[in-house]
C-alpha cells in the first residue's frame, strides 16, 4: 500500500506541474534546436560532405524537387572530423594550442519545425542554425590521471598481444590436444609477459608466480574444449576469458573511458543561433525574430573533491519586437533578454544533487513619439527576474531514477505569484533494443 | 566489446640477408594499442601506437610463420571507425579497417610469410 500511494503521489505531482517545463542550467548541445524549442527525436550528424549534402538534399526538396521545411528535423555537423589526421591519443586530449580546441570543437548545427506556434496557436514554419566550439583548459590533475590511465591499458595491451601472438604458435603444436595442454604450455609465456609489461604491482617471483597461476586457473575453467579444426573460436574464446580476468585490474579500458569523459580543468563553451520564420507560411515572406549568443564556463574539480562540477552561464538574446507584438500580442517581450547562472552539481555513487540561480535582466526601447525639433524619443523600459532551483536526484536501480526539486522559478504570464517548484519526479528508463536483442540474421 | 580479426596467408618476398622493417601506422584518430610482432626465435618487438621496427633478415624469417598482434583501442567519441596500416619496408601489406559499433578494442592478427625471391 505504501508503494502503491507513493507511485501515485508521484504520478499526481508530475501531473500538477508538468505544464511548465524546467530547463536545466546547461549549455546547448544543438543550438538551433534549443532556439526552436525543439526536442527532436534523431540528431542527424553526418561525417562527410557527401553525407551533409544528402541529408540536407533529402529533407529540404520533396518528391518534385520543391524546396521544403521538414518537421521536427535537427542536423550536427562537424567539418574537422569528416576526415582522419592521424590524431594520437595524447594529441587529440592535449592540443598544442587552443585554436585546435576552437577548430575541433566547432560545430554548425540547422532544425526545422513546421510546427513553431504563434500567439494565436497557428502551426507555422521556422528554420534555425546555429555554431558552437568550446576550449579546454585541463588541469595538471587531469594530464596525470589520463596518461596513468593509458599507461596501464597499453601495458595491458603489449601483455594480451604478445601472449595471444604465442598462443597462436602454441594452438597448432601437434602434442596440444586439449585446453589443459593449451594452459600449461602458454604458462611460461603468460608469466613473462606480465613481468615484462609490469602489470604485476610487486615484481617478487612469488608475487608474480601467484597472479599467473590465478589468472589461468580461471581462464581454464571458462575456456572451451579444444577442437583443432575449429582454432580459431578456441582462441577467441582464449583472448575473451584472458580479457575479462585482467579487467579487474586497475589497468583497463573503461578506467580511460572515464577518464576521458569526466575530465578536469576548465571548459568555455561558445554558442549562437538564430531563427527565420514564416509567418505566413510563404516562402516568400520570412522574419529573423530572435537571435541567441551563449558563454557556458564550467569547472570540474579533480583528485578528492571530483565530484563537483560548477557552472555558469550567459546568454544574450535578442527579439524583433515587431514580430512579437504582430504575431504573439498577449506576450510581454523586451527587445533583448540577458540571463546569467550559476549551478553547483556534485555526483556520488547513487546520490547527485544540483543547485542552480538564475537571474534575468530584460529591457526595450519603445518609440515615445518625437520632441518639439522632430528627434525621435524613445521610452525604456527594464525588467528583472530570478530563478532558484535545488534538485536531489537517488538512483534507486540502474533503470530508476526519484528526483525531487524545489524553489523559485521566473513568474510565469499565467498567475505571476505561483512562482513556488516542488516537483517529485520518478524516471524509469526502458532502454532500446539491442544488438543482441535484435536477430540481424532475419 | 572486443573482436578480433584475422588476416592469413600474407606474404612479402624477401632476400636471405634483406632486413625487414615493420611499420604500423594508425590512420583513425586518438586510437591507442600496443603491437607485437612474433618472430621466429626468443626475441619479439613491440611497437607503442604509430612507429616501425627491424625484425630481423629473410634468413631468420622463414623457419616459421611471422605473427603480428595488435591490441587496440579506440574511446574517442568523434571516431566511427578503427583503421590501421601495416607496411613491410614501406609496402602496404595489410590495411585494416572496422567501425567502432562494432568493435571498440578489436585484436588485429596478421599471418606472414617471408619466401625467397
Amino acid at each position: 500500500m505504501k508503494i502503491l500511494s507513493l507511485l501515485l503521489f508521484t504520478c499526481f505531482s508530475s501531473f500538477l506541474f508538468a505544464q511548465e517545463k524546467l530547463t536545466k542550467l546547461s549549455a546547448p548541445s544543438s543550438p538551433a534546436s534549443s532556439l526552436l524549442g525543439l526536442q527532436p527525436s534523431a540528431v542527424l550528424t553526418p561525417k562527410s560532405y557527401q553525407a551533409l549534402e544528402t541529408a540536407i538534399f533529402s529533407n529540404f526538396f520533396n518528391g518534385s524537387g520543391k524546396v521544403t521545411v521538414p518537421n521536427d528535423f535537427s542536423l550536427e555537423f562537424t567539418p574537422y572530423w569528416t576526415k582522419n589526421h592521424q590524431l594520437t591519443l595524447e594529441e587529440y586530449l592535449f592540443p598544442k594550442s587552443q585554436w585546435d580546441h576552437i577548430k575541433r570543437n566547432s560545430s554548425l548545427s540547422l532544425a526545422s519545425t513546421q510546427n513553431f506556434l504563434l500567439g494565436d496557436s497557428a502551426a507555422t514554419n521556422a528554420i534555425s542554425w546555429g555554431y558552437r566550439t568550446s576550449l579546454f583548459f585541463a588541469n595538471k590533475n587531469d594530464k596525470e590521471k589520463v596518461l596513468s590511465s593509458k599507461n596501464k591499458l597499453n601495458k595491458l595491451q603489449l601483455a594480451t598481444a604478445d601472449i595471444m601472438g604465442e598462443a597462436q604458435r602454441i594452438v597448432q603444436l601437434p602434442e596440444v590436444k586439449n585446453a589443459e595442454d593449451f594452459v600449461d604450455r602458454i604458462k611460461a609465456r603468460v608469466r613473462q609477459s606480465f613481468l615484462n609489461a609490469g602489470i604485476v604491482p610487486d615484481s617478487s617471483k612469488a608475487t608474480i608466480d601467484t597472479f599467473t597461476e590465478t589468472i589461468l586457473s580461471n581462464v581454464l575453467n571458462k575456456l572451451p574444449a579444444l577442437d583443432k579444426s575449429k582454432q580459431d573460436d578456441f582462441l577467441d574464446a582464449f583472448v575473451a576469458t584472458l580479457d575479462a580476468e585482467l579487467a579487474t585490474n586497475d589497468a583497463s579500458f573503461e578506467a580511460l573511458k572515464s577518464s576521458v569523459k569526466e575530465r578536469s580543468g576548465l571548459s568555455i563553451d561558445f554558442a549562437y543561433a538564430g531563427m527565420i520564420s514564416f509567418p505566413t507560411n510563404d516562402f516568400q515572406y520570412s522574419i529573423v525574430p530572435r537571435q541567441s549568443f551563449w558563454i557556458t564556463p564550467s569547472y570540474r574539480f579533480s583528485q578528492k573533491a571530483n565530484f563537483l562540477k560548477v557552472m555558469g552561464v550567459f546568454r544574450y538574446e535578442w527579439y524583433s519586437l515587431d514580430y512579437y507584438k504582430h504575431y504573439f500580442p498577449q506576450n510581454k517581450v523586451y527587445q533583448s533578454n540577458v540571463d546569467y547562472g550559476l549551478s553547483l552539481s556534485a555526483h556520488f555513487a547513487k546520490f547527485s544533487c544540483q543547485f542552480e540561480v538564475v537571474g534575468r535582466s530584460s529591457q526595450s526601447f519603445t518609440n515615445a513619439g518625437t520632441d518639439v525639433d522632430g528627434n525621435t524619443l524613445y521610452k525604456k523600459e527594464a525588467g528583472t527576474d530570478l530563478q532558484y532551483i535545488g534538485t536531489f536526484n537517488y538512483r534507486l536501480t540502474d533503470q530508476v531514477v526519484l528526483s525531487y526539486s524545489l524553489g523559485n522559478r521566473f513568474d510565469p504570464i499565467v498567475n505571476p505569484t505561483n512562482t513556488l517548484v516542488s516537483l517529485l519526479t520518478l524516471n524509469l528508463g526502458f532502454g532500446g533494443p539491442t544488438k543482441e536483442s535484435l536477430d540481424l540474421t532475419k | 566489446m572486443r573482436k578480433v580479426y584475422r588476416y592469413k596467408n600474407l606474404s612479402y618476398t624477401l632476400a636471405d640477408d634483406e632486413i625487414a622493417n615493420f611499420s604500423v601506422q594508425f590512420i583513425s584518430d586518438g586510437t591507442t594499442g600496443q603491437t607485437v610482432i612474433n618472430v621466429p626465435g626468443s626475441t619479439d618487438p613491440s611497437i607503442l601506437d604509430s612507429g616501425s621496427t627491424p625484425i630481423g633478415n629473410g634468413a631468420s624469417l622463414r623457419s616459421e610463420d611471422t605473427i603480428v598482434v595488435s591490441d587496440v583501442a579506440n574511446i574517442i567519441p568523434e571516431e566511427d571507425e578503427v583503421r590501421i596500416r601495416y607496411f613491410i619496408n614501406g609496402q602496404l601489406v595489410q590495411e585494416h579497417c572496422n567501425q567502432v559499433s562494432e568493435s571498440d578494442r578489436p585484436m588485429i592478427i596478421l599471418t606472414i610469410q617471408f619466401p625467397k625471391p
